[in-house]
């Protein structure tokens, strides 16, 4: 029987197997990138919207996120935005998208991309 | 030319306009063989052709269908459709095909459709539509121009 894994702390951002899946696929044929870089900026009709993009070291300030062997960093600025939020990989035929399930949020756009807190 | 069909308080006489709206319409059936206007149309990117070739099966479609909605007044959906019905207009290019219906096309004509690919998500969006006045960031959402 296999004991769900515990974690001493909680973990800033936590990935579901679909994100882990996506994001080691993602960077499967790219060794010169560690891992992704999650962030906030402040766009969009609700305020703020999240970004995403490679990153090939880490920075002084990013928070390290590793779960089942992907790294994810979380920029200065979005590492209060973001605590607690679960990353999550949706895949349907028309589109594909990460979104985060996070609990800070008080509103949301209709589409998901821009939310406040 | 598509504005002297549509405000009748323009400039020009009636008839004149009215004249250039026909001789228009008799010049675009004789160049394409489509009873309607080209400005009507609907366009594909390159991008959004190739990834309809990759997840379309034969007789599947692209559908784009605007309700009312989102935060800007107006969104875009989008879906696969098998069956088309009589009111819907198909556009083809490069062995896929989109439909949309005609009270949606009111609102997309003239537009572009893309398929989108950015490392947060890749989705299909509409362009470059002359019908929207600003649109929310993530551009499923769009207001009207008056």
């Amino acid at each position: 029987v296999n004991k769900r894994k515990l974690f001493p702390t909680r973990a800033a951002l936590t990935l579901t197997p679909a994100a882990v899946s996506k994001i080691r696929l993602l960077l499967q044929d790219k060794p010169e990138y560690i891992g992704l870089k999650v962030g906030v900026r402040t766009r969009g009709c609700n305020g703020l919207t999240y970004t995403l993009e490679y990153t090939k070291e880490k920075e002084k300030s990013d928070e390290e996120v590793l779960q089942d062997g992907v790294r994810v960093f979380i920029e200065k600025k979005a590492q209060l935005t973001l605590l607690g939020t679960e990353m999550d990989f949706v895949e349907s035929k028309l589109s594909s998208e990460f979104i985060f399930n996070n609990p800070n949020i008080k509103g949301m756009c209709g589409c998901g991309e821009s939310f406040n807190i | 030319r598509q504005e002297l069909c549509r405000l009748p308080e323009s400039s020009q006489p009636l008839y004149i306009a009215g004249q250039r709206c026909f001789s228009n319409a008799s010049i675009r059936k004789e160049k394409s063989g489509e009873p309607s206007p080209s400005e009507d149309k609907v366009h594909l990117t390159e991008s959004c052709v190739k990834r309809l070739s990759e997840i379309m099966e034969k007789g599947e479609y692209l559908r784009i269908h605007v309700e009312g909605g989102g935060c800007s007044g107006f969104q875009y959906k989008f879906s696969v459709d098998r069956n088309k019905n009589e009111e819907d207009r198909v556009f083809e290019q490069g062995g896929v095909g989109i439909v949309v219906d005609q009270e949606s096309l009111e609102f997309v004509k003239g537009s572009t459709v893309d398929f989108s690919q950015e490392l947060i998500r890749s989705t299909f969006q509409v362009l470059k539509n002359p019908q929207a006045d600003h649109g929310c960031s993530c551009g499923s959402s769009f207001s009207v121009k008056v």
